[in-house]
Formats: C-alpha cells, sequence, structure tokens
C-alpha cells in the first residue's frame, strides 16, 4: 500500500510548475475600420471632440511614437455643434491639456453653457463624404452634500464617503471616479444608477486605504443614459476578452452613421471636490 | 380535454379486463440478492416464445402470457446471475426474484440478455449508467462524477474543460431535466461546475433520455437525466466510503427490519478548507499576508423505505447539498452559500397483478445568499426556487401485447430572483431589488406500447401540460411516438418523435455554471421554450458481445431565450428587457460500439452535431439584427473512446479518451483607442466584437487513464483508485485571450508605454493531474 501512495506523491511532484498560457497564431474575423468619436459636453469648458479610426485588431502599432497620433486622428472632417439657434464650428487643431493628459483635434474657443438644458446636435463630415450625427443634452447639475473621512478601528488607515441627494422623480444615471495625487492616478472608478435605490440619498465609499497627507479626488459625474450604456458597454468589452466567466459586448453608440461609427457624443455635469486626508 | 383523458383510460381497462380472461399474468419485483436492492431495467425473457418485458423503475414487472402453458422465464441483469425459473400457468402468479451478483453462468442466454432487451424496446436515444461501471473510470482529482462520464456518451457534448455542463443533441446546458429520486435539481454543480451534487455511493441507477422522450417526463426540451438513490441494504449492516485528494465520504446501510425495510445515509465533505485555515493561522502574523477564504461543499444523501406487504412500500428520500465560501478580514466580512435540497416520499402500491401504481410527493429548492459586511454598510443578494409536486403515475399490463401508463402530475413553484438589500447600517441609504413569482405547472399523460408482433412494437403517447403564472396560463399539446421494427435477430430499427415545452428558463449567460444563475418562469411576454425532433436509429448486434447503434435526429426549437449585448442579469427588476427570444435548428448522427461483458468493456462513440440558433428579437435590442449564429457549445465532431480491462481479481485498469472540435468563442475582430473623460483612465486598446462565436477554439483532446487495485482485508474490502487526468499532458485551450504588449518611450520627462503589438494567447486548465483514492467497504 504504501509503495503506491508514495508513487502518486511523485507524480502529483511532476506536475508542478506547469506552464498553461502559450501565445498561439490565430486569425481573426475580417473587419472594416470604423469612425471613433468622442465629445463631451462639459459646463464652463469648450467644446472639443477627439476624431479617431478604429483598426483590425492584429493591425501592426507604428514602430516610432510619432506615428500614433498620425495613423489614429482622422483629418479634414467638417465638425460642428448646434444647439438652440446657435452653431459652434469646430476647427481641427491638436489640443492637450497637460492636466487632465487628455488630447482632442477638433476644438472651438466657445464654452459649453450651463444653462442650456435643450438638444445639442454633432455633425462630423469626413473628406470622403462619411455623415455622422449625434445628439445629447447636458443632465443638470447634482452637488455632494459631504464627503466623510473615517479612521479605521484597527489601523492608522482611512477611508472617504461621498454622500449626494438623488431627483427620486427621475432616473438618473452618474459614474463615480476617485483619484489620490494627481488626476492620472485612478482608484476607483465606476458607474451606477439609481433603479435600486429606496432612499433619496446616495453613499459611495473606498476601501481604508488612504493615509494622512494624502491628496483625493472624488467626482461624481451626472451623465445621460446613453453615456452610461456606452460606458458599460466600453467595460464590458474590454474585460471579457476570452474570459469564459462574462459575456462580451458590442459598443452601444449614440451615433448616427452608414458606416456604423463608434463613441459617444454626450453633456456631463460633474462635481468635483478635493480633499486632504487629515485627522 | 381532461374527460377524453379519462375515457380512453377506462375503455382501455375494460378492454384489459376481457382480454384478461384467457390469460395469465406473472408479476413481481426482481431485486439483488446480497442488498435487497430493487433492480431497474431487469430483463424477464420467455424462452418458448419471443415475449419479454423489463422491470420498471421501481423493480416491478408484469408479464401476460398464454394460461396453462408451461413456460420457462429468464430474469437476468448485466453483471448478475442469470435465474431460470420454469412454471406451468393455471392461474395468476406472483414471483419476486432475487439476483445475485457476480459473473454469469456459463451456458449465458443470448436472447435474454441487456442487448436483446434494449433492441426489444421502442425506447431508443437512451443511455444508461451503473456506479460498477462509474467507479472503475479515471475521475479528475479522484471524484468520481457521473454526470462527467455521461459526457462521454455519444450524443452528449461537455461544457468547458473540467465543468459538468451537459449539452444534448444541440440543447442547452438548461435544457436538461435533472430529477433525482422523482424531485428537480436545479442546480446540479458544486465549485462553478467542476463538481456534480451527485454522490457515486448513493446513487443506484442512472438513465438519459436524448430523445424519444417517454411520456410522464416533460419540462424540459432538450434531455432527462433520471438519477435514482439506493434504497439501502435491507439485510445486513454495511458501510462503505472514501478517502480522496479534496473529499472524503462515508455511506451506511443496513436493515430497520431485515427483509422488510432499510436505510442508507451517505455524506461527502470536501476539506480543502482545513488546510487553507491553518496556513492562515500559520501566517496571520505577517503584515502582507492575504488571507485565502474559506470553501468547502458537502453533501447528505438519506433514504429509508418499509415494505408493509408485498403490495405496499413507502419510500421516504432526501438530499440536502451546499457549498460555502467565506472570508473574515478586520473590516470586510463576504459569505456566499449556494446549494440544493429535495425531499421525496413515495408509495408504490400493487393494486392487481397487472395494474402497479406509484404516487409521489416531492420538494425542491434551489438557493444562493450572498452577503457582504464593510464597518456601517452591507449588501446582501439571493434567489431561490423552491418547488413542491404530486404527480400519480400508474402501470396497466393490458395483455400480452399492450401495456399502458398514465399519470398526473402538479407543481407549485415558488420563485424569489434577484433579492438584494443594501444599504447603511443608520438606515440613511438602502437600495433593493429583486421579483417574486409563483407558478403552478401540471401535465396529464397517457402512453400506449403495442407489440404487433416479434417484429414491430408502436408506442405512443400524448402529454398535456400546463403552466399559469399571474393571470397568463400556457397549455401545450406534446404528443409522443416511437416505433421499433426488428429486420431480423440482430438489426433493429427504431423510429421517434417528441414535442416538448419548457416553462422555466435559466438566467445565465456565462460559459461556466454559476450559483447566481437563476430560474425564471414564463410570464406574458416570455412564452414557453419549445421543441420537436424526429429520430430515426439503426442498431446491429455483432457476435454476442458487441452492439452497435447509429442513430440520426433533427430538432427544431422555438422560444428560445438568449441574452442581448451587455445584458445587466444581476440585481435587475426588469429582467425581461435583456431578453430576446428566437428559434432554432439543430441536427446530428450518433454512432457507437459498445462492449459490456467480458475483461475487456467500454464503448466508443463518435457524434456529429450541428446547431443554430438565431431571428432572436428583444424589447431593448435584437442579436445580431436577428441573423443565425451558433452557440459556444456547437462542437461539429465528438470521439469518445472507454475501456475497462479487468487484468487479475485485483487489478483493473481502465482508460478514456476523448477528441473532438474546439468550443466556439466570441472574438473581437477590431480595436480602437479610447481616451475617455479627465480623471479616467486611458485604454489604448478596446475591442470591438463583431457577430458573436466565429472563432473556433483548437480541437479538444485528453486521455485519462485509471488503475483500481482491490486489496482484501478480513473486515471487508478496500481499493486503491489511481487516476492520471490527461496523461500526455495536453495542452487544451480552455479559452483564448488577445493581450496587447507595451514598450515604454519618453515623453518629456516621464516614461508612457504605447503599445507594441497584440499577442493571442490560449490558456489551459488542467496539466496532467494524478489522484489517488483509497475506497473501503466493510
Amino acid at each position: 500500500m504504501k509503495k503506491y501512495i508514495g508513487f502518486f506523491f511523485g507524480l502529483s511532484l511532476l506536475v508542478s510548475a506547469c506552464n498553461l498560457t502559450q501565445e498561439v497564431e490565430i486569425d481573426l474575423p475580417a473587419y472594416e475600420n470604423q469612425l471613433v468619436v468622442e465629445s463631451y459636453l462639459i459646463p464652463g469648458q469648450p467644446f472639443f471632440v477627439l476624431l479617431t479610426t478604429s483598426f483590425s485588431y492584429f493591425d501592426p502599432f507604428p514602430a516610432e511614437t510619432s506615428q500614433f497620433l498620425e495613423e489614429l486622428l482622422v483629418k479634414g472632417a467638417t465638425v460642428t455643434i448646434k444647439y438652440g439657434d446657435k452653431t459652434v464650428n469646430l476647427s481641427e487643431q491638436l489640443f492637450f491639456n497637460p492636466f487632465t493628459g487628455k488630447l482632442y483635434n477638433y476644438v472651438s474657443s466657445q464654452l459649453v453653457p450651463s444653462d442650456f438644458t435643450s438638444e445639442f446636435q454633432l455633425e462630423i463630415r469626413t473628406t470622403d463624404g462619411e455623415l455622422v450625427t449625434a445628439k445629447t443634452f447636458i443632465p443638470k447639475s447634482i452637488l455632494t452634500d459631504s464627503l466623510v473621512i473615517q479612521k479605521s478601528e484597527t489601523d492608522t488607515l482611512y477611508r472617504l464617503l461621498a454622500y449626494w441627494t438623488d431627483d427620486v422623480n427621475e432616473k438618473n444615471y452618474f459614474r463615480r471616479i476617485l483619484n489620490v495625487g494627481s488626476m492620472d492616478s485612478v482608484y476607483v472608478d465606476f458607474t451606477l444608477d439609481d433603479r435600486l435605490l429606496d432612499s433619496a440619498k446616495f453613499v459611495v465609499g473606498s476601501g481604508y486605504d488612504f493615509s494622512i497627507g494624502d491628496t483625493v479626488i472624488n467626482t461624481i459625474l451626472h451623465v445621460t443614459k446613453e453615456y452610461y450604456d456606452f460606458s458599460n458597454s466600453v467595460s464590458f468589452a474590454a474585460s471579457s476578452n476570452g474570459n469564459p466567466f462574462s459575456q462580451p459586448s458590442t459598443i452601444r453608440s449614440n451615433l448616427e452613421g452608414s458606416k456604423n461609427p463608434l463613441g459617444i457624443f454626450a453633456g456631463i455635469n460633474p462635481d468635483q471636490r478635493t480633499v486632504i486626508i487629515k485627522e | 380535454m381532461l374527460k377524453n383523458l379519462l375515457l380512453c383510460i377506462s375503455l382501455l381497462l375494460f378492454w384489459g379486463a376481457l382480454v384478461a380472461q384467457e390469460r395469465v399474468v406473472v408479476s413481481g419485483t426482481i431485486k439483488e440478492a446480497e442488498t435487497g436492492e430493487t433492480l431497474i431495467g431487469a430483463t424477464v425473457a420467455v424462452l418458448e416464445q419471443n415475449q419479454g418485458t423489463a422491470t420498471n423503475e421501481y423493480g416491478f414487472y408484469s408479464i401476460t402470457l398464454p394460461a396453462k402453458d408451461s413456460v420457462t422465464l429468464v430474469f437476468s441483469y448485466v453483471g448478475f446471475q442469470t435465474v431460470v425459473k420454469k412454471l406451468f400457468l393455471t392461474g395468476n402468479q406472483q414471483l419476486n426474484i432475487e439476483l445475485s451478483s457476480g459473473v454469469e453462468l456459463e451456458e449465458v442466454i443470448v436472447k435474454a440478455n441487456s442487448y436483446e432487451e434494449r433492441a426489444n424496446s421502442t425506447q431508443m436515444s437512451v443511455e444508461v449508467l451503473t456506479m460498477r461501471e462509474a467507479k472503475l473510470l479515471p475521475a479528475l482529482l479522484g471524484e468520481v462524477d457521473i454526470l462527467k462520464i455521461l459526457q462521454l456518451k455519444p450524443g452528449i457534448i461537455s461544457g468547458s474543460e473540467g465543468s459538468t455542463g451537459l449539452f444534448v443533441r444541440g440543447g442547452g446546458n438548461d435544457q436538461n431535466l435533472i430529477i433525482l429520486d422523482e424531485a428537480i435539481v436545479y442546480n446540479p454543480n458544486h465549485l462553478f461546475g467542476f463538481f456534480s451534487t451527485f454522490n457515486s455511493d448513493a446513487v443506484k441507477d442512472l438513465r438519459v433520455y436524448k430523445g424519444g422522450f417517454p411520456s410522464q417526463y416533460g419540462g424540459r426540451l432538450s434531455s432527462v437525466i433520471d438519477v435514482k438513490l439506493k434504497e439501502g441494504n435491507n439485510k445486513e449492516f454495511e458501510g462503505a466510503g472514501g478517502i480522496g485528494l479534496i473529499s472524503s465520504r462515508l455511506t451506511l446501510e443496513g436493515p430497520i427490519q431485515k427483509g422488510k425495510s432499510s436505510f442508507i445515509v451517505s455524506g461527502r465533505r470536501t476539506y480543502v478548507d482545513i488546510f487553507t485555515r491553518a496556513i492562515n493561522q500559520a501566517n496571520q502574523d505577517k503584515e502582507d499576508y492575504n488571507p485565502i477564504p474559506d470553501y468547502y461543499f458537502y453533501d447528505l444523501n438519506t433514504k429509508i423505505n418499509y415494505q408493509f406487504s408485498d403490495k405496499d412500500r413507502v419510500y421516504l428520500s432526501g438530499y440536502f447539498g451546499r457549498d460555502v465560501f467565506g472570508f473574515e478580514g478586520d473590516f470586510f466580512d463576504f459569505s456566499f452559500d449556494w446549494g440544493n435540497a429535495t425531499g421525496t416520499a413515495r408509495w408504490n402500491h400493487v393494486f392487481n397483478p397487472r395494474l402497479f401504481s406509484n404516487t409521489t410527493f416531492t420538494y425542491s429548492d434551489y438557493q444562493y445568499n450572498l452577503t457582504t459586511k464593510v464597518t456601517g454598510f452591507s449588501f446582501g443578494v439571493g434567489s431561490k426556487i423552491k418547488d413542491a409536486t404530486l404527480k400519480s403515475d400508474l402501470y396497466y399490463n393490458l395483455s400480452d401485447k399492450q401495456s399502458v401508463r398514465f399519470g398526473l402530475s402538479t407543481t407549485y413553484h415558488q420563485f424569489e430572483v434577484g433579492r438584494l438589500q443594501a444599504g447603511s447600517d443608520d438606515g440613511e441609504v438602502s437600495f433593493s431589488a429583486g421579483q417574486d413569482f409563483d407558478g403552478l405547472e401540471f401535465g396529464a399523460y397517457i402512453s400506449d406500447e403495442w407489440t404487433a408482433n416479434s417484429k414491430f412494437t408502436l408506442s405512443t403517447g400524448l402529454r398535456l401540460s400546463g403552466f399559469s403564472n399571474d393571470g397568463s396560463t400556457y397549455l401545450g399539446l406534446e404528443p409522443r411516438m416511437a416505433l421499433k421494427y426488428s429486420l431480423s435477430n440482430r438489426w433493429t430499427t427504431k423510429l421517434s418523435y417528441a414535442k416538448m415545452y419548457q416553462y422555466l428558463h435559466l438566467v445565465s449567460n456565462s460559459a461556466v455554471a454559476l450559483p447566481t444563475d437563476v430560474w425564471y418562469p414564463s410570464t406574458q411576454n416570455v412564452k414557453p421554450q419549445v421543441s420537436d425532433q424526429v429520430a430515426i436509429g439503426f442498431s446491429y448486434l455483432l457476435g454476442k458481445q458487441y452492439l452497435i447503434t447509429n442513430e440520426y435526429y433533427y430538432k427544431w426549437l422555438d422560444n428560445q431565450i438568449d441574452f442581448i449585448d451587455g445584458a445587466e442579469l444581476f440585481a435587475n427588476d426588469n429582467l425581461e428587457e435583456e431578453f430576446a427570444f428566437g428559434d432554432g435548428y439543430t441536427y446530428g448522427m450518433e454512432f457507437s460500439i459498445e462492449k459490456q461483458q467480458g475483461r475487456l468493456a467500454g464503448w466508443i462513440g463518435y457524434t456529429l452535431a450541428i446547431v443554430k440558433r438565431g431571428n432572436f428579437r428583444g424589447v431593448k435590442d435584437d442579436i445580431m439584427e436577428g441573423r443565425y449564429f451558433p452557440p459556444r457549445y456547437d462542437r461539429r465532431h465528438n470521439i469518445s473512446v472507454v475501456a475497462t480491462y479487468e487484468i487479475n481479481k485485483r487489478l483493473t485498469a481502465s482508460a478514456t479518451w476523448v477528441f473532438g472540435s474546439g468550443d466556439l468563442s466570441w472574438l473581437p475582430s477590431g480595436r480602437f483607442t479610447f481616451q475617455d473623460i479627465q480623471g479616467a483612465e486611458f485604454k489604448p486598446v478596446v475591442p470591438v466584437y463583431g457577430d458573436r462565436n466565429t472563432f473556433r477554439l483548437p480541437d479538444y483532446q485528453r486521455l485519462d487513464v485509471g488503475l483500481v487495485i482491490k486489496f482484501f482485508p478480513k473486515w471487508g474490502e478496500s481499493d486503491l483508485t489511481i487516476s492520471v487526468y490527461n496523461a500526455y499532458d495536453y495542452r487544451n485551450a480552455y479559452f483564448i485571450y488577445l493581450e496587447p504588449e507595451f514598450r515604454e518611450v519618453e515623453a518629456g520627462n516621464d516614461l508612457i508605454e504605447v503599445p507594441e503589438r497584440i499577442v493571442a494567447k490560449q490558456q489551459s486548465l488542467f496539466p496532467i493531474i494524478p489522484s489517488a483514492t483509497w475506497n473501503f467497504k466493510f
């Protein structure tokens, strides 16, 4: 009997250190490049649009970094945003915001109004005649009621709770981003809606992860349903890459166009607060 | 409708009474001599004429024979010694038979072997699994799993690697009716489907119907998996068990009153948590140590039965199983448990030698509960389905050429779907969700089996099913038909048709079985699923030992349910908005050659299967604009080879080899760069998914080998069962994913990462895994 058990354990040892991941060559279905639009209307900020193209999954990336933008950005388009009786023409120029780290290639110096609640219309016409349209509105402003810093009972770490009030008469959609230190360091980022909320108050928190002196930037964004669906579909698509536990998703865009453009044109109303963790 | 049914039954009974005057009936129960367990499907053959029958699922048989004839009856069952009885028939006779296990006698009567019985029955598309066979085959981590062995049978395709998922003739994993002692098991899985809930020590018999469904079954489209628990040894006390790598088992059984009543209690529990707790304790002082969460599962089966007389026998049986997953931290507690409970009370009554009845009450529930507590806040979500069923079945042996079976059943269902409670402990913030339903499902059926002559047998049946929930009522008329024609003693051809209705639907869009998959009833918007299946089959007895079977089927699927892209299935009060309804079709061919007896036994099976679903339209969205697409499990070719070889009394070797087309996978075809809003992370590669399931994973292949070494100590028997899973260590694809690789470049004073290339990677799950289990019996 003992010799059999010894044999079995010997075999078990052989199994250790197995490499279960390996690179393989595969062919993916044919794909036709699509236009990709990102445009967020944030009250008080300039009108801007990022117009790029998508690629086949295995298309090679440029060898030189400088060529990235060259291949990515779509040039020569005519971009306008209309609201009420106003028309904003966005001119083609590269605008990089060093504070947010974001880049746009069609911009206007005009600012998005904070008191216009009706429809905004986007129209993009590319050099090859493709027309992309979309519409949105800016959800009303919501304000964070309170930011609460709580110390853990067993440790010297702190957590941050953010409370705000929901308008129970409408369906509302939100995104919450928590940055620590700077805007490009994301601690947590998720979307949520009020369909399951019984109370008028919302609360979102964090783990007990912050120390005294940490700068924490809490942003609650009031977003449209189209933005919420788009944002979730991007997350689903990004996280379900071959994962048998989740279902992939197509991207839910709110753009109209003959060649199935991807992306989002959305009004967003953020409330951003910065706190420094202290006793 | 019901009136007509009753009239029909009365006429049949009356006719039966007339016919009965010239004939006599021999009836009784066939049992295992050593334990008193009833034997299901044991054959009774009349040597002088080409006539026979088999015991029903309660071990009862009834055969009508010409009066005043001297006949020789041959009672047999695979792996048991045949019993031959000579009778002089002057009147009805009750004849209870006990068969001893062991090698059959030399003078094996070919007519009475199980192949003959299978060839003679109108029932096609059925697979039977004996526990004796199951325990000899190699198993992953040494855990004998009857659902995984079923995956080796032709026409039954497995889910993802290592899972217990069953996809029968193009049907979904949710279209299998799984019943344990007649109670429905809603989630037959432990540990995300890696193990099934059935403890092989407690199981007596398992059969799977892939088509040609008998009329007594209804409620699922694609298969019926009927599991019967052992009754317990009513002659002497015995125990059995096993100590394995991840779990241990113990079964005790014995008579309560010798020959009349018995009990069986069987339990299994995993013990990985005992080691993980010890590891956690040893490391608790280490600062950066992350404790391993607790996980275990257990099953408990019990059954008692009492035989009041030769005419009445009562059974009570129950199953309870749970998976428990938990974690307790300084600020964060998490617990997640799920499992099934079933209970069955059954009464068998023999009214007269021709009429046998079974009345059953069953209870079944499945639930999961997930709770999380963080200082000041809590979150809890759970779902539940609860059933109570009352049913009655009657078997009437009308004449030597005809038998009838009829019955009624009614089930009361209660559903709690996605019940969620969350919020702050002070009540300032609270969330809730959940839907409650109740439904009434019923069925009435009658089936008739008519043997025209030794060549031709016709079985016809009709089932009326229905479901009612909150004002919406659905009725389904389900005709069933099967016929058999014997071209010769060796050649048989069979044909069948069955319509099935399914009133409950599983809400799941994952490729693996998750405990959070919930059942959802038919409602005003969610129509019952319907299937129609035709099948034709041929069987040929090659020599005395080999049976060749070849079946072809086509199945139409209607009101199929799938989920739209990005469906939110968790804690959603408007789940129906995430559904899309479509149809489908599936067809294929199955071929097998098997050998049940002798030192070398086993089978070789080949399955060709094609399935497409489409035309999916939903409230919110359609799926692929209604175009047809194959599901993930649409595997074209599947081969399985299963063999056991008894080297000598002490050693039995076994091997299984499977080879098949890979699963389909939904991989992206394009990508885009998404910079997102300020404060959010830049995503250089976001996949763009096109049509569903267009990519086929590489072919799957695996060899498992096993060796059972028997010991004969004074106190009983024991064996060491050694299994080597994936013996030649083949890397099968569990899934394939695409991964961008980045390089760092300088941008001003910073280093930033830019994508350099995308590689496809294959993830495998199990390498070669040897395991050993020590089993004992006393």
